[in-house]
């Protein structure tokens, strides 16, 4: 890069990225003025200051955690919120685009979806460090489901033992899957071989093969349906792999990041989904 | 050329393209062709204008593209869940195409002056055979240029891309052409 372009170039880049900086300072300015506000008198008023969404009080009422009828209070108003959308995705996909991915986050953002009545959670990041890291995750949403629900999850733990690695359940109500990027292309590739095997043996011809036929050899996501909506943490524009067969008609919101996310962002993303237009090619 | 819309940059333009050009460029984008009926409501036109002055959009941008040296170009133009609109509607988008690949093929100099191959993927049996037709004689016409790439997915959704290309992979096993 080089000459006047160039220069106008470099000149007009750092314009924008400052423009950027002082827009998420600005934010950010906003929201630690009214934190800072409803912060001293969470105590008594940490119902209300869930209901104004003010991140720190709900990080300190949630490290607390509620006593075990307070518990089935908020786990009611959790079921009651879900209840209150105009619709509500029966699969969402977590996909973190960050770096360093927060387990106490991620497990917080399960709980969530499992508190609203949503029924299928997959979690994926493009390094497989979830997946890696399957039992520190497991741990962390079972704390967090007795902390916030008021769960009692001993009665579950030989269900965990002796459920398929495919999927754990987390309640009577959720299932959780734990995706890499081994789940999405190379599911396909290894489908694609199958199938190829089973022709090189006589037992399928080519034209046997149709979408439906690709879509019942994919295992990654058995008993899973395809994901409603995906809600992607983090400054890339991408699902980096994710499930590419299963999101064709997904809704995909971006949210800045998984770390420190409150509740009042996971459910405004999904307010923003039941306010959504499908029309699915229609 | 009806495909690429005739005439250079103003001042100002090429002003721009200048600056955007001294930085990282893309080689390939990807248009979604959407938003045509919205906009017809908005300017309370027929829906068949809107989705024609959508490609008189498009031929500009595909000049813009071209005049940022943006090689590769894909445009998303029909999908096979469109099917499931009105006949009245997809008919009408049928001849659309049928009028822009005929308009395409007359115009064989300018496409061999822009060295423009154009491609068409998509399940084309699902087509009018008559389309099919006029899409065989503009890939066919085209097929050694290579200054710039236009990728038109007509009658596509990337589900069947990926079983056709599994079903390819598998006729070449039976054919003893590949190994699995």
């Amino acid at each position: 890069m080089s000459g006047a372009s160039g220069l106008a170039w470099r000149a007009l880049h750092a314009l924008v990225r400052a423009l950027l900086c002082l827009q998420r300072a600005l934010l950010a300015c906003l929201r630690g003025r009214a934190a800072a506000a409803a912060a001293t008198s969470c105590a008594l008023l940490a119902p209300a200051a869930r209901a104004l969404g003010f991140r720190e009080a709900r990080a300190a009422w949630r490290r607390r955690g509620p006593a075990r009828g307070g518990a089935a209070r908020g786990r009611q108003r959790w079921r009651a919120d879900g209840r209150a959308l105009r619709k509500l995705p029966v699969h969402v996909g977590l996909v973190v685009t960050e770096e360093e991915p927060s387990y106490a986050d991620m497990a917080s953002l399960v709980v969530w979806c499992m508190a609203v009545g949503i029924s299928y959670v997959s979690v994926y990041d493009h390094n497989g460090i979830f997946k890696r890291n399957n039992s520190r995750l497991m741990d962390e949403i079972l704390k967090q489901q007795q902390e916030l629900l008021g769960l009692d999850c001993s009665k579950y733990t030989s269900e965990f033992a002796n459920h398929d690695k495919n999927g754990q359940v987390l309640n009577c109500q959720s299932t959780l899957k734990v995706l890499s990027p081994e789940d999405g292309k190379a599911d396909i590739v290894k489908a694609a071989q199958n199938f190829c095997q089973l022709v090189a043996q006589q037992q399928r011809t080519h034209s046997d093969l149709d979408v439906n036929m690709l879509d019942n050899l994919l295992s990654s996501t058995n008993g899973f349906p395809d994901p409603d909506l995906v809600l992607k943490f983090g400054p890339v524009d991408s699902t980096l792999g994710f499930l590419p067969w299963h999101i064709r008609l997904t809704e995909i919101i971006s949210l800045p990041s998984h770390l420190n996310v409150s509740y009042e962002d996971f459910f405004s993303a999904l307010h923003h989904y039941a306010a959504c237009e499908q029309r699915w090619g229609k | 050329m009806s495909w690429i819309r005739e005439g250079e940059l103003t001042i100002i333009e090429r002003f721009c393209a200048n600056i955007i050009k001294a930085g990282p460029m893309p080689k390939h984008v990807a248009f979604i062709m959407d938003g045509n009926r919205r906009y017809a409501q908005k300017c309370h036109v027929e829906r068949q204008q809107g989705h024609s002055q959508g490609f008189d959009k498009l031929a500009q941008t595909l000049r813009w593209c071209l005049n940022l040296g943006i090689r590769e170009v894909t445009v998303y133009a029909f999908s096979i869940e469109n099917f499931k609109r009105s006949k009245e509607e997809v008919d009408g988008l049928m001849d659309l195409a049928r009028q822009k690949f005929s308009r395409l093929l007359e115009e064989q100099e300018n496409l061999k002056k822009h060295g423009v191959c154009i491609r068409v993927l998509g399940d084309l049996p699902l087509l009018p055979v008559d389309i099919q037709e006029l899409i065989a004689q503009a890939v066919l016409a085209t097929r050694n240029y290579n200054k710039c790439f236009l990728n038109v997915c007509f009658a596509y959704t990337s589900r069947h891309e990926i079983s056709n290309a599994v079903r390819e992979m598998a006729w070449g096993v039976e054919q003893g052409l590949l190994e699995p």
